[in-house]
């Protein structure tokens, strides 16, 4: 079952994880995306952009609107780029781009908890400790000369999450408050460029001088690489500070999720792993309605405008694209007009890299009160987002004395997605 | 070697008396050379590769950060490397002084905590009191099934208890995040997968054990108490579990069971019956209890892995590495790397009523804790396994930040600020009890007279004040969750070392801290000395104390130089592994 050919476009045999982790990263210093340098990534590095609609998006106000039934609201459904599949008004600017993405609208993740829903959808395991998706890819899809740490999450707000798992200190997400730095990138006022040069080179000398007499390389080693990964991203702070040009101003828009999709965009460009950007707010225990029509304006043109750089750049041949929340919401109106938490029966859509486009896999039932047709969790997700990826979820992960399965092994991908 | 010395001894005696002796049965060797012989025995031509016994200085840094959690002071440093005493004698001296030391229940709080707790957020017992029962316990070394059944049985209930009850009421008491936790932290097995599932590549892991261990948990539930809003645990009298494989559909049933010892049917006698029955705003109490029966079963001496697990953790605390790794792994396919050696420990730790205090003395008593990290080969995964070198261990986050703190002056200036600070309270209290003035508020803390030179006192103020420093650092370091013995860095963390408030305002010269020590030396070599036995608790060598003379000759500003050097040593590999 696991030997079909899963890799992306232009990859004609299955990838090797060796071979992954031994490919150099096409990077990209400056600029705009180019198709040189979108050549120059793809094939060699698989990417992935996460964006997270934190609350719990609303279904019927989004990928499976159930217009003139009981629980349906008061939005239309309208036609997309792909003949027959209707999305909410609310998301006109995606619709066009229906032809990009695929939709799967039978999710049953049996809790309605914000943390465990979360969890669940980041591992592809509904209890215990696991990494999260931008962990495992930082680990497997990363190059070893990656410029940018693998997994960097833009999200304004501090959650405390555990993402590396057992996976290592190394591929926990740097996290990006908005448009700041990461904290303590800055150098301080008392430190001047010299200072911190010298220091480095002392730090350096010492540490040669002790792991020569020790046998456990691969400790000083890591404690090394993260002194050099700090001082990569010194040097690219003014990327992450950079201001946007006028004219992504325009097109992404000027408030904070348009500004953190400018800057996804760059990080990826500049090779990043797994970009997860957050866009927090849809919580609607009150005014759903209100509240989508304000939170999807907000979220449709930068949306549109990212997924339109990474199409016209060749980027998205290897990006894969998930637009994802911790659970849907309930199709019961209540009676502030609010929405509550729902696992039984919503959506997500996904694209890009691996993925079948233009595809609607399962089904709700007439009023979104249950799932239809063909029930997915999680765990499934999970297995589709890296086979898409073109890396085995039936392997193990590679840590010491440990055999624990990449993917749950009571579930598979969702082979229909599958391109 | 006492044997052949004490016989010819005894020998001369019998000639001098005239009398014949009996032959001298010989003392059987103690548990730590016991241990040794079995580390030797477990690799053919273990001699060949086994390396040096480390330095005393060596030894003092590793000691102080495995039993009190920091680095040396600089004192103390100095009285152990000038005292000749033979050196087993010198170090079993400090060994038994830092066991008794103030520090040492911090820092068993610290691993504890770690270990219990998994750095795992949770509000319905605060921090601080949690974390006080921890440390109080292990300062009067409670013997760890007493501790591990309060633990257990705690329902938060009973004010003197509630501590005890983080372990359930800080995981919420989901009933599947508990049972898995509790193998893994106290039986050292992991049933994740057999939840759902036989495990699909560890055979001895069963959806039975699983349930069985639920089911002890099954009938309890969270209970919040109408007076006092707390968060507490009620059971009912009824209720069991029941499985079905995702994989096969076979499905099944268990009564409470400790892995495979046998199954503990509920007493005829009191089935369903209450002491308080469960109704709203009443907190269901069973005649028989489920909960407790777990608390006993798991520490019974026939509960084999809870035994085997905890000398485990604490081997893998001092050497570096669990006998068994990873330390909740333990199934056939990943047997101990010294299976007698488990046994071995277990036996005696349970003959010694789950004395924590003595096996740590009888861990670092041992050649094999004693032996020195330098090797000339590049040791794979495969060969730490061994011990034939010691092991590096890198530093919790509690540990980098009080070594740091000791390393660079904040313990001692804190220690002198709150010391001034007492004397100035007192001298007012003693003041105003001159003028007779007794409407005067009192200051919120009278301490006794001496108590400056008090441990216990001075650990207290200590811990209090320097604590939201160590707070900085468990959020940076603290990447990963529970007691493990991998280690991994990242650009955050080499960032807050690098550009960091904190611990650039360590080395700031002021109020005789480090670098400002540094500053006034006189002599490259005395500047040298005080850098190298501060920071890395070791004299320089030749070498070093050539670098640290060219480097200052080369410096326009010796602050400067002082700065430069006391940040690349603290953030070197020496001294972030204890070694």
């Amino acid at each position: 079952m696991m030997n079909r050919r899963t890799g992306c476009n232009g990859v004609d045999h299955v990838i090797s994880r060796r071979g992954l982790l031994t490919g150099s990263a096409g990077v990209v210093l400056a600029g705009s995306i180019t198709p040189v340098h979108a050549a120059q990534l793809a094939g060699e590095q698989k990417q992935i952009l996460q964006v997270f609609l934190q609350g719990g998006l609303s279904q019927l106000e989004s990928w499976d609107p159930k217009p003139g039934t009981r629980y349906g609201g008061p939005f239309r459904a309208i036609p997309t780029s792909v003949p027959g599949i209707h999305v909410s008004e609310l998301l006109p600017m995606t619709a066009s781009r229906m032809h990009l993405l695929s939709i799967v609208r039978s999710l049953d993740i049996k809790t309605n908890s914000h943390h465990q829903g979360r969890l669940f959808m980041e591992m592809g395991r509904r209890t215990g400790t696991f990494p999260y998706v931008g962990a495992v890819a930082s680990k497997y899809l990363a190059p070893q000369s990656s410029p940018l740490p693998g997994y960097v999450h833009i999200s304004t707000r501090g959650l405390t999450d555990v993402t590396e798992g057992f996976l290592g200190a190394s591929h926990s997400q740097l996290r990006l408050s908005g448009e700041s730095a990461p904290e303590n990138l800055a150098p301080p006022d008392t430190l001047t460029a010299d200072a911190a040069r010298r220091r480095d080179a002392l730090r350096r000398h010492f540490n040669d001088r002790f792991a020569g007499r020790r046998g456990q390389r691969a400790f000083t080693e890591a404690l090394n690489s993260s002194f050099d990964a700090a001082d990569k991203l010194m040097n690219r702070r003014e990327l992450l500070v950079a201001e946007p040009t006028p004219k992504d101003l325009e097109r992404y828009g000027k408030h904070d999720f348009a500004q953190k999709c400018i800057l996804a965009r760059t990080l990826l460009e500049h090779g990043a792993t797994c970009v997860k950007v957050t866009h927090h707010g849809y919580d609607t225990h009150a005014e759903n309605f209100n509240f989508h029509l304000e939170q999807l304006g907000e979220f449709d043109p930068p949306f549109c405008a990212l997924l339109d750089d990474l199409h016209f750049s060749g980027m998205l041949e290897h990006t894969l694209v998930v637009i994802y929340s911790e659970f849907g919401r309930t199709p019961k109106i209540n009676q502030r007009y609010g929405r509550d938490h729902w696992g039984t029966a919503w959506s997500i859509a996904l694209g890009g890299c691996g993925i079948n486009p233009g595809v609607v896999v399962g089904s709700t039932n007439a009023e979104g009160t249950g799932v239809a047709k063909r029930e997915i969790h999680g765990g499934h997700l999970f297995h589709t987002y890296f086979r898409a990826l073109g890396l085995d979820t039936s392997e193990p992960h590679e840590i010491t004395g440990r055999n624990i399965p990449i993917g749950d092994p009571a579930v598979a991908a969702v082979e229909e997605l599958l391109a | 070697m006492p044997q052949p010395r004490t016989q010819i001894l005894l020998a001369v005696v019998a000639m001098l008396v005239g009398q014949s002796v009996k032959p001298v049965v010989a003392d059987p060797p103690r548990l730590y050379q016991q241990i040794d012989q079995l580390v030797a025995e477990a690799l053919t031509d273990f001699q060949g590769h086994v390396g040096g016994r480390s330095s005393d200085a060596d030894f003092f840094r590793r000691i102080h950060l495995d039993l009190i959690g920091t680095v040396p002071g600089l004192a103390e440093m100095r009285f152990f490397l000038e005292d000749t005493s033979p050196t087993e004698e010198k170090r079993e001296r400090v060994i038994d002084r830092l066991l008794a030391d103030h520090r040492y229940g911090r820092r068993m709080q610290y691993v504890f905590d770690e270990m219990l707790m998994e750095r795992r957020p949770g509000s319905n017992v605060p921090d601080a009191e949690w974390r006080q029962y921890l440390r109080e316990s292990f300062q009067q070394n409670k013997p760890w099934d007493a501790l591990v059944q309060e633990i257990l049985s705690a329902d938060g209930a009973d004010a003197e208890h509630r501590p005890a009850a983080r372990f359930y009421l800080d995981r919420n008491f989901e009933a599947d995040v508990v049972t898995r936790d509790i193998g893994r932290v106290f039986l050292g097995v992991d049933l994740e997968c057999a939840q759902c599932h036989n495990h699909p590549f560890i055979d001895d892991y069963e959806q039975r054990h699983y349930y069985g261990i639920n089911a002890f948990l099954t009938r309890t539930y969270l209970f919040r108490d109408p007076k006092s809003e707390q968060t507490q645990l009620g059971e009912r009298a009824e209720g069991d579990v029941s499985f079905t494989s995702v994989f096969t559909g076979e499905e099944g049933g268990t009564d409470p069971r400790m892995l495979d010892l046998p199954v503990i049917p509920d007493p005829m006698e009191t089935a369903s019956q209450y002491v308080v029955e469960p109704k709203n705003g009443a907190r269901g109490v069973p005649k028989y209890s489920r909960r407790q029966a777990l608390a006993r079963v798991m520490v019974s001496e026939e509960n084999t892995p809870f035994h085997h697990n905890i000398v485990n953790r604490l081997w893998a605390v001092m050497m570096g590495r669990g006998l068994v790794e990873p330390l909740d792994c333990w199934h056939s396919d990943n047997p101990p790397s010294h299976p007698s050696l488990v046994g071995l420990l277990a036996r005696e730790f349970v003959k010694q009523d789950h004395d924590v205090r003595w096996l740590l003395k009888q861990l670092a008593m041992t050649d094999t804790y004693q032996r020195s990290s330098h090797s000339e080969k590049s040791a794979s995964d495969d060969d730490t396994r061994w011990y034939a070198a010691g092991l590096l261990k890198p530093l919790t986050p509690e540990q980098l930040a009080w070594s740091v703190m000791q390393a660079t002056g904040v313990v001692e200036q804190t220690m002198a600020a709150k010391t001034i600070e007492l004397q100035r309270n007192e001298a007012e209290k003693k003041s105003e009890e001159g003028n007779g003035d007794d409407s005067s508020s009192e200051p919120p803390f009278i301490a006794p007279a001496d108590s400056a030179n008090d441990p216990a006192w001075r650990e207290e103020t200590l811990r209090v004040a320097l604590k939201p420093m160590v707070d900085q650092f468990v959020k940076q370091f603290a990447a990963s969750r529970g007691q493990a013995t991998g280690f991994d860095s990242n650009a955050q963390q080499a960032l807050f070392l690098i550009n960091g408030p904190l611990v650039q305002g360590w080395l700031v010269p002021k109020n005789g801290n480090l670098v400002e020590r540094l500053k006034y030396a006189e002599t490259a070599a005395a500047f040298a000395e005080e850098l190298y036995i501060c920071v890395l608790s070791r004299q320089p060598t030749e070498t070093e104390i050539a670098e640290v003379t060219v480097y200052l000759a080369a410096a326009r500003d010796q602050t400067i130089a002082a700065q430069d050097m006391t940040w690349a040593l603290l953030s070197s590999a020496e001294f972030r592994f204890n070694h």
